[in-house]
């Protein structure tokens, strides 16, 4: 092993342990913002960090028709979204650069999307299942959202490399970057659907559909989706500042690194305002509204090929 | 003089079939039909006079009249009329013609006469079981007076289950409830789903009976059933104690002096405020918007406070007796009253010009649970969902009671049939209630509370009360009885009839609108519920520990 693949290594580990670390806080961020809106007082910032060892800590019980499955779901899906972790640059250069590309970012992000659908069915319980094929109808028109701006990206720079695509590529033209900014309006619209909170928290619906394809998980199991979805709103947020909103981030450690979390922070407040001021959408309105922005996302991307 | 106009104009058409008439008030109607031309006079009653139609009620007289008794109840609203049509049907195998047919709404009232007092409603288009539990005999009815109040039939089966009916074809069946986090109480729907369309539904209720009007009419006496009736309900438990004993009082012909009328009046919109903030709070967090939810309740929190600083008690304020009311509103109270008005008038003015200009909310209710006038009218609703498609009965101004009649106020409409006329109803309902209150505390003569009762009541009068819930209509009948007692009383709370109305309402919407939909008739399943059961298990109890219950699991996991 030469010496990089060990550094390539470490750095992977050093973002893996850093997401994990944060994510919960970010949670506890958006619970206690959410509460001062609704007038509330709020859970303590760190109470994440409580529910999820409460959670882990309790017996694993198998409540659906394949546990097999369903445990293999739930790793799968914390697993690519620590795997995705190692690909974007959190505040330093992606550390695993040269071990993956853009395409490979790409299915990352749809396994994670595929790992919902997979706890869903393997849970079998009518309101799953009408939680996944929701799930599944918003993942179609959702998910090529993010791939438009990553290939617009990729397109400009001529490049699947993650720390050329990664890095406001989707400005880089040689005249008025307009799919750029197109792609950011897109991706700011359909934020909240990414991260699945409100208005698109409809596959989990909890008044409608008891928390759907959640519905059979509890104790350890329910801890690790719980996580992975933190994990989530953390590795977009990523995502979002290294497409369209890198700067500051090369300046030296701490600086760079600073800034970086503080632009996470800020999102993760506008998510949170968003979230709390809207009611859920139902899934025509939403796949609608999905479909409306896949338009523009395409009409970007087209002009991103003509070099706008 | 519209009940001698009404009677008159029935004795016309129907000659001798009306055996006889009582009109103890201009306000009221008892009419006894010959019961082979029930169906015909409530027919006309209902068609061609367009009243409404509020309750069938059943009651076992053998042990005084050797018979059984059924009235219909309806309601001439623009009228201010009440008109309670009466049969008497021999103690051999009752039986009655159905009027479903001609009167939908009575759909739910005949089945519940057949289960709990076993007169056969011959004709009906689904006698399917509606009230008694699954495992309980043919053949028993708890309401009937030679059945004990604590009886268990010999062969109850507490295992019982109930037969649904087959989905239609290409449909799934996805259950929503008996426990369902937007139900606050158990009930069941079967939902037919076709991909994300509700194509039907199957209801079963009647989950949480507690035997309430058997109780009333074998164990209590008159003055402890007001309290019994608040319980009915933990949102509109004024209502009930009110509209209980107002049938009481108008039974025996008994006058409330009028500072208890206010005082019972200012009690029934404090608790149309407090149900009407949490009803938009808890429709904001069916479809999601949490936000709203908690800062209506919020602005609540101080009506219930007043509340408890009048009765004693946030909630159940146990403020009824028969003849009056049991406390008063003291100079202090009535201060504090005025400044929580004010308050909640101005906070409430911020959260309805939010709401009314919020497209996304707009967009989750609009065109969503249609209630038309003709499912008005063909299912009895009543209440706000009425009042949202345009049809303007309010019991407060169409049969006032207590001090109604003393205060001026309007009768909001919508024309938009939907659960987002529903909304707009309610929430501009709050500032009517506001409104009434400031009238009542600045009209409120001084005077005693109650009447000093000392005779026994007669006995074997009828009477009626119609009191506006924040819901809708609940409709109380009593009849006077000895011990002390009444020896029927029935309760028809708003829920009994919207809920029926809520199958077409869903039907071919998605599931998403279904929870929206139900949350906007305000359901309240332990009002609809309130009737006859007897404790399933009584006798055989057994508390299961949290070990055994845990055994009992895993074994049941082994052998699968």
């Amino acid at each position: 092993m030469n010496r990089s693949a060990i550094g390539m290594m470490l750095g992977g580990l050093l973002n893996v342990g850093l997401v994990l670390l944060a994510a919960p806080f970010f949670q506890g961020v958006l619970r206690k913002l959410t509460a001062r809106i609704q007038s509330r007082q709020g859970p303590p910032l760190l109470q994440p960090y409580f529910d999820l060892l409460k959670l882990l800590g309790k017996e694993d019980i198998d409540s659906g028709e394949m546990p097999c499955m369903q445990q293999f779901a739930v790793y799968l899906s914390m697993a690519t979204a620590l795997a995705v972790t190692c690909l974007v640059p959190m505040g330093f250069p992606a550390p695993m650069n040269n071990a993956g590309d853009a395409i490979l970012l790409i299915y990352l992000l749809t396994l994670s999307g595929i790992c919902t659908l997979l706890a869903g069915l393997a849970a079998g319980s009518t309101y799953s299942l009408v939680g996944t094929s929701r799930e599944m109808m918003s993942m179609i028109a959702l998910e090529p959202l993010f791939v438009i701006a990553i290939i617009s990206g990729a397109v400009h720079t001529q490049s699947f490399r993650l720390d050329t695509v990664l890095h406001g590529s989707v400005y880089a033209t040689s005249g008025f970057p307009w799919s750029g900014l197109i792609m950011i309006v897109v991706i700011l619209l359909s934020f909240q659907a990414f991260v699945q909170r409100a208005p698109f928290d409809i596959s989990e619906a909890e008044t409608e559909l008891m928390e759907g394809p959640l519905m059979e998980y509890s104790g350890p199991k329910l801890a690790l989706l719980k996580y992975a979805s933190m994990v989530k709103l953390v590795i977009y947020s990523a995502l979002f500042i290294g497409l369209f909103d890198p700067w500051g981030s090369e300046l030296a450690f701490p600086l760079g690194w600073l800034t970086f979390w503080l632009k996470v922070v800020g999102l993760v407040v506008l998510v949170t305002v968003v979230a709390a001021t809207h009611a859920r959408y139902r899934i025509d309105q939403a796949i609608r509204y999905f479909a409306s922005l896949l338009v523009m996302a395409l009409a970007a991307l087209s002009l991103a090929t003509y070099g706008y | 003089m519209i009940a001698p106009y009404r009677l008159k104009q029935l004795r016309e058409e129907f000659g001798a079939a009306v055996q006889r008439a009582d009109c103890p008030s201009d306000r009221r109607l008892f009419l006894f039909v010959d019961p082979l031309e029930v169906k015909r006079v409530c027919r006309h009653i209902f068609r061609d006079l367009d009243a409404r139609y509020v309750i069938s009620i059943g009651v076992d007289d053998r042990p005084f009249s050797g018979k059984f008794l059924v009235a219909h109840d309806f309601a001439f609203d623009k009228d201010h009329l009440l008109c309670s049509v009466l049969t008497y049907l021999p103690p051999d195998n009752p039986r009655i013609d159905s009027i479903s047919d001609v009167v939908p709404a009575a759909n739910w009232a005949e089945r519940e006469i057949r289960d709990l007092i076993g007169v056969e409603p011959v004709g009906h288009p689904y006698p399917k079981r509606l009230v008694l539990p699954d495992g309980w005999p043919d053949g028993v009815h708890p309401l009937r007076k030679d059945f004990a109040w604590n009886e268990v039939p010999e062969n109850f089966d507490p295992d019982g289950e109930f037969k649904f009916e087959e989905p239609p074809e290409g449909c799934t069946v996805v259950p929503f409830g008996p426990f369902h986090p937007t139900l606050d109480e158990p009930a069941h729907f079967r939902l037919y789903v076709e991909g994300e369309m509700v194509r039907g539904c199957e209801y079963r209720g009647f989950m949480v009976h507690r035997g309430i009007e058997k109780l009333a009419e074998s164990v209590l006496s008159y003055n402890d059933i007001p309290m019994l009736a608040e319980r009915i309900c933990g949102i509109c438990g004024c209502v009930h104690s009110v509209a209980y004993v107002q049938a009481v009082e108008a039974a025996a012909a008994l006058k409330v002096p009028p500072r208890a009328e206010y005082v019972r009046t200012i009690m029934l919109e404090i608790e149309r405020l407090h149900s009407h903030l949490l009803w938009v709070g808890l429709a904001c967090h069916i479809v999601g918007f949490d936000t709203l939810f908690m800062q209506s309740f919020r602005i609540r929190e101080p009506i219930m406070w007043i509340a408890e600083k009048i009765s004693g008690n946030r909630k159940t304020y146990a403020l009824c007796v028969v003849g009056g009311v049991r406390c008063d509103i003291t100079y202090d109270a009535r201060t504090e009253l005025r400044q929580v008005l004010d308050k909640l008038e101005a906070e409430w003015t911020e959260v309805a010009a939010a709401v009314s200009k919020d497209k996304n909310i707009q967009k989750r209710t609009r065109g969503v649970g249609i209630a038309d006038p003709t499912l008005v009218k063909n299912a009895g609703l009543v209440g706000p969902v009425a009042r949202a498609a345009g049809v303007d009965i309010d019991c407060r101004l169409d049969h006032p009671y207590a001090a109604y009649d003393r205060v001026d106020f309007d009768v909001i409409t919508a024309d938009g049939c939907d659960v987002w006329s529903r909304v707009l109803v309610r929430m501009q309902e709050v500032f009517q209630s506001i409104n009434i209150i400031r009238q009542c505390l600045e009209k409120m003569p001084d005077g005693p509370i109650d009447l000093k009762i000392e005779d026994e009541l007669p006995a074997g009068r009828m009477g009626l009360s119609s009191v506006e819930a924040p819901r809708g209509e609940s409709h109380h009948f009593v009849i006077t009885g000895e011990n002390n007692r009444p020896r029927r009383w029935r309760v028809r709370a708003p829920t009994y009839q919207n809920l029926q109305a809520v199958p077409m309402m869903i039907k071919d919407q998605q599931i998403a609108d279904m929870t929206i939909s139900l949350g906007s008739i305000d359901p309240c399943f332990s009002c609809t519920d309130r009737l006859e059961t007897i404790d399933l298990r009584s006798g055989t109890v057994k508390v299961w520990s949290q070990k055994e219950l845990l055994n009992l699991t895993r074994a049941k996991k082994a052998q699968d």
